[in-house]
């Protein structure tokens, strides 16, 4: 369902140019659990980035489905994600002066959604943050930041959830509770691609990639 | 959730930064809010009575001889005493003072002597100004230095002019003017000295406005005078009247560059607090763009926040800005303090100005931080 062709991203630097990626070619299929796996500064938020439509390659071409993400205009494209992207970062990315049901119904009304408020509530219960729905970010532990992330990235029911170092911030604990959240919403039939420096999230995983400095790597 | 709400709830949170812009937007309105009412009102009484005020008039019997009356420094004819309280009930004239005197040299006593009667000063009844010159008694009279000296005369003395007796009650020191060689009396006691009871040869009227609106109002308050003392003239003290005026402009121009200045620190000061606004909410902008908010919304919700400070800036510097032009401006002008009020157009364009101000202001960060790419923020570790 996504795939990258021979996709190429160079940076413009003082010291010249380089290519955080590198005729990177990969797909991934509807329902699959993606693991891309590398060492720090090889390239993974990059390849996420260009994944989701934010980032347009030097070279090569994105396809979601049979549609080329970067022959849409900019409008088109967040309305793409809007409706089919879901997003989990390492930093979490709250709105700080949103409740945490507020930012749980963000993607709302970028997404159009009909009734978010039912869906919304839902996920803030099954994500156990119900006692929490009406605090902000900053009283929250990393834990619950991230679970709010996650319900957020949920709300519009989105065909893929792409998730950049999603338990980098959190102890074993809670990285494994994010996990499995995600793991369950695979379960029920969306896609999830998480890009990682850690192992911890190989035991879900349909498919592993390695990528190593901008190129993917067949035998790590 | 509304774009509206968003806004609203992003200025609870962050409340100083929106306070600090709040007082900018308020202080530059407020100055040109008390500048254009103040303006406003001098302008107003302007259009309504003139374009420059304070004319010092003298008005002189029409069949004056001019050569004469510039060499004596009165006129050698006379008009009709009536002609003060007509000009003091004129329609559509103001004045400060009006001051009516008959004068004429005669002999006395072998020495050439102005005598010169004064009317009691008449002022607008609404208005306390000190009198400009003293007041003579009937009976009395004020006596030139020169011809005290002269004459030996005394206060306390009684002199006879012509049949009539008046008690000395002033010698007056020396002035170097005419004023050293004049018997100074009631306008009473003058007219049945010179035998001519109810005439006088000029009114001093100071201060003057025109209530037509006009680029030459002296030509106007020439002609209204003309129409209601067909006897007269009226004269224009040139010197004093543009005197003023260059000092009304310079006051204007003055208060107008200040007022500039106001407006463009207060324009960067808006910029100065978008900028770090923008950059403090670089994380939430970057996650609304991934989620698919496009970048006009973006724009729309950052931009909002100026309107919104704008508008509530309008509402505070409206007020302010009214309450300190009708609280002070009546003592910083002085002549137009009478048509000093609230201006409520003036509201309005605070409402639509300030909100557009505050926007333009903040346009370049915001546009910055919109265009900004969402991956770098987001792929911040
Ligand atoms: N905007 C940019 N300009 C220049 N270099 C960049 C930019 N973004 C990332 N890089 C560089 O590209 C490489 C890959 O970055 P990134 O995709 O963030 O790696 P990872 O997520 O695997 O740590 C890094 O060396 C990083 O320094
Ligand atoms: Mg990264």
């Amino acid at each position: 369902m996504l795939r990258l062709e021979n996709v190429t991203k160079t940076y413009r630097t003082r010291n010249g140019t380089f290519n955080a990626l590198d005729d990177v070619s990969l797909h991934i299929e509807a329902g699959e659990f993606a693991v891309i796996r590398g060492a720090s500064g090889c390239g993974k938020t990059t390849l996420l980035m260009t994944f989701a439509g934010m980032l347009r390659p030097t070279r090569g071409t994105v396809l979601f489905g049979d549609r080329d993400l970067y022959r849409m205009g900019s409008a088109e494209r967040a309305c793409f994600r809007a409706q089919n992207l879901g997003f989990v970062f390492q930093m979490f990315h709250l709105v700080p002066y949103l409740s945490i049901a507020e930012n749980v119904l963000l993607p709302a009304a970028a997404a159009g959604l009909a009734d978010p408020g039912t869906r919304a509530a839902e996920l803030i219960d099954k994500l156990g943050l119900a006692s929490r729905r009406h605090h902000d970010p900053t009283q929250l532990s990393a834990g619950e930041k991230q679970r709010t992330a996650v319900a957020r990235a949920m709300l519009n029911e989105p065909r893929v959830i792409l998730a950049d170092e999603p338990t980098g911030n959190l102890d074993p604990d809670n990285a494994r509770a994010v996990l499995g959240h995600l793991a369950e919403y695979h379960k029920g039939g969306g896609t999830v691609v998480i890009v990682t420096h850690g192992p911890e999230a190989a035991q879900f995983a349909d498919k592993i990639i390695h990528l190593n400095a901008g190129r993917i790597d067949s035998n790590p | 959730m509304h774009i509206a709400k968003l806004i609203v709830k992003e200025i609870l949170h962050r409340k100083t930064h929106f306070l600090l812009g709040l007082v900018a937007v308020a202080a530059a309105v407020a100055l040109v809010v008390a500048f254009v009412t103040t303006a406003a009102a001098g302008n107003r009484e302007t259009a309504r009575l003139m374009l420059k005020t304070g004319f010092n008039l003298r008005i002189i019997p029409a069949d004056a001889d001019m050569n004469r009356f510039l060499i004596n420094g009165f006129s050698d004819r006379t008009m009709p005493a009536g002609y003060l309280d007509t000009m003091a009930r004129q329609e559509g004239f103001s004045y400060n003072h009006l001051l009516a005197s008959l004068q004429q040299k005669i002999a006395w006593r072998g020495m050439e002597v102005i005598l010169t009667g004064l009317a009691p000063e008449v002022c607008p009844p609404d208005r306390k100004k000190p009198p400009m010159v003293f007041e003579v008694k009937r009976g009395t009279a004020y006596m030139g230095s020169v011809l005290a000296e002269a004459l030996d005369i005394k206060k306390g003395d009684a002199i006879d002019v012509n049949g009539t007796m008046l008690e000395i009650v002033q010698c007056l020191s020396p002035s170097g003017t005419l004023d050293d060689i004049r018997i100074q009396c009631h306008i009473a006691d003058a007219q049945t000295i010179l035998n001519l009871p109810g005439r006088i040869n000029e009114i001093q009227a100071v201060d003057c406005l025109c209530f037509v609106p006009t680029d030459d109002p002296l030509a106007i308050l020439k002609d209204e005078l003309a129409r209601v003392l067909p006897e007269a003239q009226v004269i224009q003290i040139a010197r004093i009247a543009e005197a003023r005026n260059q000092q009304r402009r310079m006051v204007q121009s003055y208060l107008a560059f200040i007022m500039a200045a106001v407006i463009v620190v207060a324009g960067a000061w808006i910029g100065l607090l978008a900028m770090l606004n923008v950059r403090q909410r670089q994380s939430e902008i970057g996650i609304m763009r991934a989620i698919g908010y496009r970048a006009d919304y973006i724009a729309a919700l950052l931009l909002g926040k100026a309107v919104l400070m704008g508008l509530v800036g309008a509402l505070i510097g409206f007020t302010v800005g009214s309450a300190l032009a009708v609280v002070f401006g009546p003592d910083i002008f002085k002549v137009t303090a009478k048509a000093l009020k609230t201006d409520y157009a003036l509201l309005l364009w605070s409402l639509i100005a300030a909100p557009a101000f505050a926007a333009v202001a903040s346009f370049i960060p915001v546009m910055r931080a919109v265009a900004q790419d969402p991956a770098d923020t987001l792929r911040k570790e």
